[in-house]
C-alpha cells in the first residue's frame, strides 16, 4: 500500500488578471519507507505540490484532484480535519527564509509547540525532547533560547528540520532544505537525512532544484516542468540516460554531474501564457514536431519503471550508423581498414565527441556520416531515412560538416559573400535577395560583421580564426539538424580555438542542433561533449557519458588516452 | 554604547529646548496680555476691568515689560530649579495648579488609551478573521465613516443624548459637588460615573485608527511564511491567530498607542471643554483665554514631556516585544 497517493492534482492560482497553472494534472505515489525526489527548475510547481499535500494552498487557488494518505482522502478535509494529520503524520521542513519562523518566539518554543499539542506531553518533557532533537540535527541545545534572527541560515535550517522531526512524522516533506546552504552544511544535512532514513525508516518527499542533492538521497525521481511531470524513474537510470529533453537539459546543467564540462543552461524560460495548449516544454525543445504545439503529452510507461511525457517518446534518435566499413588502398596494394564495423547513434540536440589519436579513422568516419564518401558496407540513417538516398547534406535542416583546415575548405579567391552563399546557390535555395539576408544572418551568428565591406573581402585576406568562422557560417546558412565538426580548432592557436569552440557550443545550445565533434584533444572535448566515443584503429572501443569515460575509462586504450594528457605541476591526472 | 547614550541625551536636550522656546514665545505672540481681558469666560463671571495705571503696574510686577530674551532667560533659570512660575489668574504656583488638574486628565487619557486599544485590537482581529466576508466590510465602512466625526462634535452629541435627554450621565464636572462619600467604593464609582462620557468620547475618536491598524497589520502578517509554518504544524486556527499572528501584529499597535497619548493630549483640550471636565485641557483653554503665560507654558511643558516619556516607553517596550530590535 502506498503511503501517499496523488491523483491528477491541479492547483491553479487565480489572480485578477490571469490564472497561473502552478500544478496542472500530476499523479504520483510514495511507498512506505521510500525517498522520492521531485526536481525541476524554479517555478515548475514543486513547492505548490508540497503545500497542496499539507493543505496550505492560498485562498485564491483552484484545486482539483485527490490526495490520499493511507487510503484516506485528505485533500477535501477542512482545516480542523487536516490538523489531525499535520505534523504527526505529515510534516514539512520548509526552505530556510527570514520569516519562515515566528520572529518574536524563541526557536525552542517553536519546536516544542507542536509536540505539546500533538503528543500530549508536558512542556518540560517537550523541552527535553527538543534538546535531543537539537543534538540530532547537530545543534547545541543552548540555542533553544535564541530568536530566529539570532541564528545563521544553516542553523535555522537545522531548527526547521528539528521542528519537522519533532512529532515523528510518517511522511517527511523536505522543501529545498539545502538550496541556501554552503557545501559543508549541505553535505552534513544530506548525511543526516540518509542516517535518519536508515534508523527510523522515514518516508520522505524531497523537493529541490538541486538534482545532485536529491539524487544522492532519493531512490526515485519525479521531474517536473511547468506544473507537469515530464519524466519519472529510478534515480540512477534518469541520471545516466535521461529520456526527456528537459531532464537531459537539467542533468547537463548540473556541474556536479558533468564536472569537466562548461556550464550551459537550458535556453529559454518556462512559458508564462496559460492559454497554450501544447507541450509546455515545446518552446524550448530542440526536437518538436507539429503535434507538440497542439496537444500536451501524457505520462506514459517507458519500461524499466520509467514514465515519460513526450510526443516523440523522449529524446529522439537523429542519426544512426550501422556496421560502417571503409578501407583505403595503400600504394603497396595493402588495404588499411580506416573504419572498422562502426555502429553509433546520435540523438537530437546532443554533442557526441569522437576522440582518438591521429590516424584512428575519425575523419573518415566523419566524411562517411556527412555523405562525403560512401562506406563500403553498412548504412547511415538520418531521421530514419537513408542519408545517401535522402541527400541530407544538400538540404536545409540536414547534415553539414565543417572541416579541419579552413585554408583549404574555403577558397582564397572567393569573397566572404560567395563562400557563405555557395551552398544556397548550389542547392537553389531562396532568391538572390533572400540569400544575401541569409548570409548576413549566418555571419551574425558566428559573430562576423555583415557589412558590405566585409562581404566583399576575399577569404585569402582573412585570419585563420575568421576563415574558420566563415566556414562555420557556410554550414549554419543551411540550418543543419546535425553539424559535424571535424577537428575544427586544430589549425588555430589556443586563444582563437577557445573562441571558436565557445562560439560553436553557444550556437549549438541556442539553436539546439546535434553535433558530432571530432577531435584528438581530450581536454577540449570534455568542455563541450555530452557523450564521448573513443576510436582506435577504425573501431569504436568505448562509448559513454563524457564524465564516465573520463573518470572511469574501462578500455585499455581509453585509459592510455586519458593518461596521456600532459598535466601541469599540481594538475596531474 | 557610551557614544550612543551621549548622542541620545544631546538629542533629548535639544528637543526639550526647542519645545521650551516654542512654549515661551508662541503664547506671547498672541495679541493682548493677561491684564486686558474684556470678556467673561463663563456666564456669571465677574469682569474686572483695570485702569491703564493698574495694568502697567501688574505688567511691571510680573516682569512682562522686560525684553523678551531676558524674560526667557529668567524662565529657563527658574525652570532649572524646578520653579514653573506663578499663575497670574490663579495667584498660585503653576505646579500646584497643574497638580490639581493633571490627575483628572491622566484618568481619562489613560482610560481612553486602554479602552480604545483593547477594543480596537479586538474589533480589528475579528474583522481580519472575517476578511472578505460581509461583516468585515460593514465594520470597516462604519469605522471609517465614524472616524470622520471630530471628537468635540462627538462629545456634544453624546452629551445631548445621554446627559441632556436620557439623563444617564452628569452634564459637567469630575465629581458630584459637595458629595459626602460613605466609602472609597462610592467615591470611585462617582469618579467613574463622571469620567465615563469623556473617556468614551476620547476612546471613540481613537478607536478607528487602532482598529484599522490592527486589521491591516494582521492581514499582512497572515500572509507571512511563519503563519504558514504555524498552520502546517496543525496548531489549530485559534493558536495560529493569537500566538503567532496577533503577537506580531501588535508590534505596530504598541508604537501607535504611544503616539496616541500625544494626540489625545491635544484632543483632551476640546473634550474636557465640552464636558466641563476639570483636567489640564480645560485649564489650558482658560489660561489661553486669560493670557496666563506662566500657566500656558507649564501645561504645554507637561504635555510635551508626557509625550516624550510615552515615546521613550514605547521604544523600551518595543525592544522587549521584538527581539529583532536592538536599542
Amino acid at each position: 500500500m502506498s503511503l501517499l497517493k496523488i491523483n491528477d492534482l491541479k492547483c491553479h492560482y487565480l489572480t485578477d488578471i490571469s490564472t497561473v497553472k502552478a500544478v496542472d494534472g500530476i499523479s504520483f505515489e510514495i511507498e512506505e519507507g521510500e525517498i522520492l525526489g521531485i526536481v525541476g527548475e524554479s517555478g515548475s510547481g514543486k513547492t505548490t505540490v508540497a503545500l497542496g499535500i499539507m493543505g496550505l494552498l492560498p485562498e485564491n487557488t483552484a484545486f482539483s484532484g485527490e490526495i490520499l494518505y493511507r487510503d484516506e482522502l485528505i485533500s477535501s478535509l477542512p482545516e480542523s480535519g487536516m490538523d489531525r494529520f499535520r505534523w504527526k503524520d505529515i510534516a514539512i521542513a520548509f526552505q530556510n527564509g527570514l520569516e519562515v519562523m515566528n520572529p518574536v518566539m524563541k526557536v525552542g518554543v517553536q519546536v516544542t509547540e507542536p509536540m505539546i499539542r500533538h503528543l500530549n506531553i508536558s512542556p518540560d518533557k517537550a523541552r527535553s525532547k527538543c534538546a535531543d532533537l537539537f543534538r540530532t540535527v547537530g545543534l547545541d541545545p543552548k540555542w533553544m533560547d535564541l530568536y530566529p534572527n539570532q541564528l545563521s541560515g544553516g542553523m535555522r535550517q537545522r531548527v526547521l528540520l528539528a521542528m519537522a522531526l519533532s512529532c515523528d512524522p510518517k511522511l517527511l516533506i523536505l522543501d529545498e532544505v539545502t538550496s541556501a546552504l554552503d557545501a559543508f552544511t549541505r553535505k552534513e544535512i544530506r548525511d543526516l537525512l540518509v542516517d535518519l532514513q536508515k534508523k527510523n525508516g522515514y518516508t520522505m518527499l524531497m523537493i529541490s532544484h538541486d538534482i545532485t542533492f536529491v539524487s544522492s538521497v532519493a531512490s526515485r525521481l519525479v521531474v517536473m516542468y511547468s506544473g507537469r511531470v515530464v519524466e519519472t524513474g529510478p534515480v540512477r537510470d534518469i541520471l545516466v540516460s535521461p529520456r526527456h529533453p528537459y531532464t537531459r537539459g537539467l542533468v547537463h546543467s548540473t556541474p556536479d554531474i558533468f564536472v569537466y564540462k562548461d556550464l550551459w543552461g537550458i535556453p529559454g524560460d518556462v512559458p508564462a501564457g496559460d492559454e497554450f495548449k501544447g507541450c509546455p516544454f515545446s518552446p524550448r525543445c530542440t526536437q518538436k514536431i507539429d503535434i507538440c504545439n497542439k496537444a500536451s503529452p501524457v505520462l506514459m510507461p517507458a519500461g524499466g519503471g520509467r514514465e515519460i511525457a513526450c510526443h516523440r517518446g523522449g529524446i529522439a534518435g537523429l542519426l544512426e550508423a550501422k556496421n560502417l566499413n571503409f578501407s583505403y588502398r595503400l600504394p603497396d596494394g595493402e588495404y588499411l581498414q580506416a573504419v572498422d564495423n562502426v555502429n553509433l547513434e546520435v540523438r537530437e540536440g546532443e554533442v557526441l565527441a569522437v576522440v582518438g589519436q591521429t590516424g584512428s579513422g575519425k575523419s573518415t568516419l566523419a566524411h562517411i556520416l556527412a555523405n562525403v564518401i560512401r562506406p563500403e558496407c553498412g548504412e547511415v540513417l538520418f531521421m530514419d531515412g537513408n542519408v545517401s538516398g535522402g541527400n541530407y547534406g544538400n538540404r536545409v535542416n540536414g547534415i553539414q560538416i565543417v572541416f579541419q583546415d579552413p585554408f583549404s575548405s574555403t577558397s582564397n579567391r572567393f569573397t566572404v559573400l560567395d563562400a557563405v552563399k555557395e551552398p544556397l546557390y548550389i542547392n537553389k535555395i531562396g532568391s538572390n535577395g533572400d540569400r544575401l539576408q541569409m548570409v548576413k544572418n549566418a555571419l551574425e551568428l558566428v559573430r562576423l560583421p555583415g557589412t558590405d565591406n566585409f562581404l566583399r573581402k576575399y577569404c585569402g585576406e582573412l585570419s585563420g580564426g575568421q576563415r574558420q568562422r566563415v566556414a562555420l557560417a557556410r554550414a549554419m546558412v543551411m540550418e543543419p539538424k546535425l553539424l559535424i565538426a571535424d577537428e575544427i580548432t586544430s589549425a588555430l592557436d589556443v586563444s582563437t580555438s577557445a573562441n571558436v569552440l565557445r562560439l560553436l557550443k553557444g550556437l549549438q545550445n541556442r539553436r539546439g542542433f546535434a553535433m558530432i565533434y571530432i577531435s584528438h584533444d581530450l581536454s577540449m572535448t570534455l568542455k563541450i561533449a555530452d557523450r564521448i566515443a573513443v576510436m582506435n584503429s577504425g573501431k569504436i572501443v568505448e562509448m559513454g557519458n563524457s564524465h564516465d569515460v573520463m573518470l572511469s575509462p574501462s578500455d585499455e586504450y581509453t585509459k592510455r588516452l586519458v593518461g596521456s594528457r600532459i598535466g601541469l605541476c599540481c594538475h596531474n591526472h | 554604547m557610551v557614544k550612543d547614550r551621549n548622542s541620545f541625551i544631546f538629542r533629548l536636550s535639544l528637543t526639550l529646548f526647542v519645545i521650551l522656546a516654542i512654549n515661551f514665545f508662541l503664547p506671547r505672540m498672541m495679541p493682548g496680555d493677561p491684564f486686558s481681558t474684556t470678556s467673561a469666560d463663563e456666564a456669571g463671571e465677574e469682569i474686572i476691568v483695570m485702569t491703564e495705571e493698574q495694568r502697567l503696574y501688574y505688567i511691571n510686577y510680573y516682569g512682562l515689560d522686560r525684553p523678551l530674551h531676558e524674560q526667557f532667560l529668567v524662565y529657563i533659570k527658574n525652570l532649572m530649579t524646578g520653579d514653573l512660575g506663578r499663575s497670574i489668574y490663579y495667584k498660585m504656583p503653576v505646579s500646584d495648579v497643574i497638580m490639581l488638574h493633571l490627575p483628572w486628565t491622566m484618568l481619562i487619557v489613560v482610560g481612553a488609551t486602554v479602552i480604545s486599544t483593547i477594543s480596537g485590537v479586538v474589533l480589528g482581529t475579528l474583522s481580519a478573521m472575517n476578511r472578505k466576508k460581509g461583516s468585515d466590510k460593514i465594520m470597516m465602512t462604519g469605522m471609517i465613516a465614524f472616524a470622520e466625526i471630530p471628537s468635540f462634535l462627538l462629545g456634544l452629541i453624546l452629551l445631548l443624548i445621554f446627559s441632556v435627554h436620557l439623563r444617564l450621565f452628569p452634564l459637567a464636572g469630575a465629581i458630584t459637588p459637595f458629595a459626602n462619600y460613605t466609602g472609597p467604593a462610592e467615591q470611585a464609582w462617582d469618579i467613574l460615573y463622571h469620567a465615563f462620557l469623556p473617556v468614551v468620547t476620547l476612546s471613540l475618536a481613537q478607536l478607528t485608527d487602532v482598529y484599522l491598524l490592527t486589521r491591516n497589520t494582521l492581514i499582512t502578517v497572515t500572509t507571512k511564511d511563519y503563519i504558514r509554518t504555524a498552520r502546517a504544524k496543525g496548531l489549530g486556527e485559534k493558536t495560529v491567530w493569537t500566538r503567532h499572528a496577533l503577537r506580531n501584529a501588535l508590534l505596530p499597535v504598541v508604537t501607535r498607542t504611544g503616539f496616541m497619548i500625544g494626540i489625545m493630549m491635544g484632543g483632551v483640550v476640546l473634550v474636557e471643554s465640552v464636558f466641563s471636565y476639570p483636567g489640564i485641557g480645560m485649564t489650558l483653554r482658560s489660561a489661553v483665554v486669560g493670557r496666563d503665560y506662566p500657566l500656558i507654558q507649564g501645561i504645554l511643558l507637561v504635555i510635551a514631556v508626557s509625550i516624550l516619556i510615552c515615546n521613550l516607553l514605547v521604544d523600551k517596550i518595543y525592544g522587549k516585544l521584538d527581539p529583532r530590535v536592538v536599542i
